[in-house]
Order: structure tokens, then sequence, then C-alpha cells
């Protein structure tokens, strides 16, 4: 089991004609998962990694059959091409590249609301489903089929964490990145309530950091979950009113410091992490 | 990216909003030709980006041209929360009858605009906010969707706007909001909204940011004479030269130099040197996959830092792969030479490319990876973080 996508997921790229696009298309490939295609304007009809590319995502979704989709494209031309993919029937949708415009988001969030799609980014480095599917640009060397579920701010955290919960034998159900921008097209809450459906995840790490709202909102969901959850926020001590960090991580008045969001999260019930190696030893004192 | 009072209101210029006629001026001669061309009692405004400015000082009145160079001469003497006062805005003095407060922002949990209005005016809305709220009107909007003047009307009536003013009032809330969306903005504010005793609407106030990562759709910003820029007070040397150089950098107080990857480990690995007792001498961010290039920078900010005493690097290769990594890293070893004990963790995608180019180099010249210990994905990165902490504490017995 997973959430938001597996091996009988079929993944599309756009943007696989770039060089970002390309280079990753053929890493996610080689870790088998189950691409079908990819979509650039104008390019339709072109073949990259012995998948077919399209101009439009509703051709691709027409042909492949596509219900998932991987964004390789420069922040300006995300807006068009999320909606483009919700539109088409996309039901996840990966927003890899950074400084993604506020506003954008914010029409991007009111489509995927519409029709039902999860969003994640932007500045994400996106889902791994271990073992089935790799969606963006994480490295496989951290990851194992298991029993945790990770949801960060952050890529390199992402790492670390199943880093660590490979290393002690946990291993991880799905890992997703939720981005480092200042607006996300999914919040904590939502994807924790995902993993909290998932029968296979026994625990959840949410990593967050200074900044921004997301953490706060996770608390109004984490006691209704049965599934434990294992919180660490990064910035405990960034100086306040500095930007440290992603644009969306400075503190804005008071709200948002971290040691205010891991409180509020352990009043919640989160069990809260100072370093990675606190993980396997909160899941060990949890049974999990 | 906050605009100065004086921007802003060229901003609601265009979108109609009225503002006072009013002049900018850097010195206390300008001052003086300003005033007395004008010719009227007048108010100087201390142009910086931070709030508080009334109660720092910055705002003065005069009436006539002599009083406004002598008051302009303190005033661009002042520094306000490490703001030196470079302009000033000048304004007619106008007798109040009413402040106002009229605001758009972004709600980020509910990714909706809102539009906050106040009868309270002048004042800071957050303390509004928490002490009075029933004092405080907000109406939530969709990004794709238009404020209709019916509701516009009914928020201007709400905060306390007298019915022969309205209408105006309504429209300025309208203009505001579509400057809101038309400029990408993060926040406008119009702190006060003044009723002036002669029964007119005026902005007094103007408090603009604008989204950095939406700059490029608005070359016509360049137009109104505003200039992209940093937010951020007084930056050190070094600070500037990483803008420069497109590194995010903050100089902080400690003495272990810190060459961590993406912003979250950024942040998260100085939580982690504090843990173990250490203290680092910088944030810094490589951002996403960073360039040979700029991965030598980096090296060169914190070798050239003599705060530094150790370095503590960790790359788990994403989309920052670790074969550029290591050619940074050997770009900065050949170019300019390590004089620092430097730990580091090296994993992630490309990492077997980037232990070969790291073994090559040793091979070549040991003498090079000297004060360089070197670790895979086998060693917990806590570890490397505690070894950072101990060379400090050797380097600086």
């Amino acid at each position: 089991m997973a959430i938001l996508c597996d091996k009988n997921s079929k993944v599309m790229v756009q943007g696989i004609t770039g060089g970002a696009g390309k280079f990753h298309t053929e890493r996610m490939l080689a870790y088998g998962t189950n691409i079908v295609g990819g979509v650039t304007p104008g390019k339709g009809g072109q073949v990259v990694a012995e998948r077919p590319v399209f101009d439009t995502v509703y051709e691709c979704v027409q042909a492949t059959g596509a219900d998932v989709s991987v964004i390789f494209l420069p922040a300006k031309f995300v807006k068009e091409a999320a909606i483009e993919a919700i539109r088409a029937g996309i039901k996840f949708v990966v927003v890899i590249p950074e400084h993604i415009p506020i506003h954008d988001m914010l029409y991007v969030r009111e489509e995927a609301v519409k029709y039902g799609t999860t969003v994640i980014g932007g500045n994400t480095a996106g889902l791994i489903t271990p073992g089935e599917a790799n969606l963006g640009i994480m490295p496989d060397i951290a990851f194992q089929p298991g029993r945790v579920g990770t949801v960060s701010r952050s890529g390199s955290i992402t790492y670390y964490v199943a880093d660590t919960l490979t290393r002690t034998g946990y291993g991880e159900t799905s890992c997703i990145g939720l981005g480092g921008d200042p607006v996300l097209g999914s919040t904590f809450a939502e994807i924790l309530m995902k993993f909290e459906e998932d029968e296979k995840t026994k625990a959840v790490v949410m990593c967050g950091e200074i900044g921004g709202v997301y953490e706060e909102l996770a608390c109004e969901v984490i006691p209704k979950m049965k599934t434990h959850v294992l919180a660490m926020i990064g910035g405990l001590y960034a100086p306040p009113g500095k930007r440290m960090g992603h644009a969306g991580a400075i503190v804005e008045g008071k709200m948002g410091t971290a040691q205010d969001k891991l409180n509020m999260l352990a009043n919640a019930g989160a069990h809260p992490c100072k370093t990675f190696l606190d993980i396997p030893d909160t899941l060990k004192k949890l049974g999990v | 990216m906050r605009l100065y009072e004086f921007e802003g209101k060229e901003l609601f210029k265009k979108f109609k909003i009225p503002v006072m006629e009013a002049r900018v001026a850097s010195t206390p001669d300008e001052v003086y030709k300003a005033v007395s061309e004008m010719n009227i009692p007048v108010v100087l405004k201390s142009q910086v980006l931070t709030g508080g400015r009334g109660k720092a000082g910055g705002i003065k009145f005069a009436e006539g041209a002599n009083e406004a160079r002598t008051v302009a001469e303190e005033l661009l003497k002042l520094e306000i929360k490490g703001y030196p006062v470079e302009k000033i805005l000048i304004e007619p003095k106008v007798a109040i009858k009413q402040e106002y407060y009229l605001g758009v922002t972004i709600d980020r949990a509910k990714y909706k605009l809102v539009i906050i209005a106040s009868g309270d005016g002048g004042v800071d809305i957050e303390e509004t906010a928490e002490k009075n709220p029933d004092k405080i009107v907000k109406k939530e909007v969709s990004i794709n969707e238009d404020l209709y003047t019916f509701d516009a009307l009914l928020l201007a009536k709400q905060m306390g706007i007298p019915q022969e003013l309205a209408k105006e009032g309504a429209a300025i809330i309208v203009r505001l909001l579509t400057m809101f969306k038309k400029y990408d903005a993060k926040l406008a504010e119009i702190n006060p909204l003044v009723l002036t005793a002669d029964g007119q609407l005026i902005a007094a106030d103007a408090r603009v940011s604008l989204d950095d990562d939406a700059t490029f759709r608005h070359p016509d910003l360049a137009d109104l004479n505003v200039e992209h820029r940093h937010e951020e007070g007084e930056m050190t040397p070094r600070e500037k030269q990483a803008t420069e150089w497109g590194i995010p950098y903050l100089d902080l107080d400690g003495n272990i130099g810190m060459f961590p990857g993406g912003a979250g480990f950024g942040i998260m690995g100085n939580d982690f040197v504090h843990h173990f007792g250490g203290k680092p001498a910088n944030f810094m961010d490589s951002g996403g996959g960073p360039s040979p290039e700029r991965i030598a920078k980096m090296l060169v900010l914190l070798d050239e830092n003599p705060n530094v005493k150790a370095i503590f690097g960790a790359r788990f290769g994403g989309i920052s792969r670790c074969d550029d990594f290591a050619k940074g890293v050997l770009i900065f070893l050949n170019e300019h030479g390590l004089s620092k004990p430097m730990v580091f963790r090296m994993t992630g995608n490309m990492w077997q490319e980037g232990v070969r180019i790291f073994e090559e180099a040793k091979k070549e010249n040991p003498a090079m990876f000297e004060h360089i210990e070197f670790h895979g994905i086998e060693t917990p990165i806590e570890e490397i973080a505690k070894r950072a902490v101990e060379l400090a504490e050797e380097a600086g017995a």
C-alpha cells in the first residue's frame, strides 16, 4: 500500500523534452516508475526515453490513460501546466520547480479543489513509494519499502529521515515533499489524513520549519488520527526576523517560530523529535 | 519586495486611489526648494522599509521652507530600526476628521485573498485584531473572482465611512483589490485611509509588498522607478558578497562554517550543531541544483571568514548532484585551497561518481585533502555535526 502513487499509477512528465525533464525521466524509469508519456507543447510526435511526447495533456491522457503528472518546467509556466493537467483529469500533480508566483498557486489551488486533484509543491523533491514509483528528484539510495510514511517541507530533510528509517530497518510506505515555496498545493493536514487511510502506514514523520501556517493547521487533524505522528521542526535556533532558508521560512510577526510549532504539535498529540536519531528511538517506544 | 511609501502611492495613483500631491526629496536643499514651491504647511515623512517610524521620530511637520530644511537635516541623520533615512516624502498638512484602516493580504491557510477593514485606522492592525476583534471586518475573495460593488459598499459602511462617501469608499476597496491582483502583491495596506475635514477620502500612507517571484511579469515597475531590492536591513560585507554571487547567506555569531545542501537542511543542520554544543558561524543555502562554480564560491565565503574554525559539510544529492558537488569542491581546493579543517558527508544522486572524482584527485595530490574528513551514507549526519563541533573546539583551543 502507498498513498497517491504506486506501481500501477500511470505517470506522465510535463516538460519531458527539457534538460532536467529528460534526465529525471530516465532516472524515474530506471527506478521502475510506470512512466507512460510526456508533454511539451509543440513537440508532439517526438520520443523521449522510448516514451511518446504529446502537445497537450488531454492528448496524452487519451492515448496513455495517465493519471499522475510530474512537472519539470520553468516557474512561469507552472500555472498553466498544472491547470491543464487538473482539467484533463490528472488526479495527482507534482510541481518540482521553485519560486512559483504566489497568485499562480492560488489559481492552481482553486482548480485542484474544484476537480478533487491533489497537488504538491512548488519546490518539492516529489514523492517516492519505495520499490514502486519515484516521482521527482529524490535519490533512491535513501529509501526502502517499509511501514513509516514521511511528509516534509524540504527535500534534503526527506532524504535524511528516510535514510535513518532505512538504516534502522523501519523502511517507508510513501515519502512526500510538501514543498518549500510560500504557498503550497497541499497542506500537512491533507497529507496526514491520506496516511491515516493507508493500512500499511503505522506511523508518519512530519518535518516542518519556521514560518508559514501549514504546521499549525496539522494540529487540527492529529488528535483525530490513529496513526502515530512524529514531528520535527527546523529552525529552533534561527534568529527571528531573518530570512533563513525557503522563501516561506520567515517568521511573520508572532506566527510560526519553530518552538511554538513544536509545542503546538506536541499538545495535539504528536511526538516531538530533535534529531533524526530520535525518530527510531521514538518508534521503538511506540511499538511500531 | 516591499515598496517605499512614495512608490506604493505611485501605484495607487495608477489605479485612481486618491493620494495627496506630493514631492520626494533626498537633501535638505531639495526639501527647501520643494516646500518653497508648494508654499503651504507640510508634513515630512521619512521613507524607510519598516514600520513604527512615527514613534521613532521619522514624521515631522513644518510651516514653511526654512523650517522644513532644518527638519530635513535632522530626519536625514536618522536611522530607524537599522534603516538609514535617505529620502523624504513631502505632503500638504491636512486637517483629519477620521482615520480608517484598509488592507488586502493572502490567507495562506485558506488559499484566499482577504480584505481587512476597520474604522480604527492609524494604529497597528494586529494590535486592534487582538484587543478589539469586533472593530475589524474581513471579506474573503477567491483569486479567480471579482469583488462585487455591493460587497465593497457593505464593507465601506461596516468600516464606518459616512453614507455620502460610501460609494467612493467602495470604489477605493475595489481598486485596491484590482491593484493587488494586477501586481502580484502579498500585502497592500492603506493605514490610515483618512477622511479630511473638507470631506475627502485620501490614502495617507501606503504599505505595499510584491511577490519577488512574480516581478518578471511587471517590467513597468521600472517606469515607476521601483528598483528591485532586498527586504532585509543592513547586510554585512560577506552577506553582500554572497548576495552578489546569488547565494542565500547570513552571518551568525558562532565558529562553525555551515556548508549544507538545500534550505531545509540548511536550517536543521544549524539546529543540530547547537544540539551538540556548537555554534554556527552562518546560514547558507546552495539552492536547487547548484553549479560546481557556485559550490566553490560557497566554500570561499567560509574559508575567508576569520570566525570560522571548522567547516561542516553535508550533501544529499537530489536535484543537486554529487558529481557537481565534488567538482565544485575540487575547483575550490585547486584555485583557493582550504585553510581550515572540514568534515563532510556526501550521498544521494550520482554519489558513486562524486566519490570517484574525489578518489582520483586525492591519488594525484594527497596533500590537498589533508584537512578533510570524508563520509558516505554509512555515517549518520548527527556524527558529522558532532565531529564538526569537536574540530572547532580543537582549533579554538
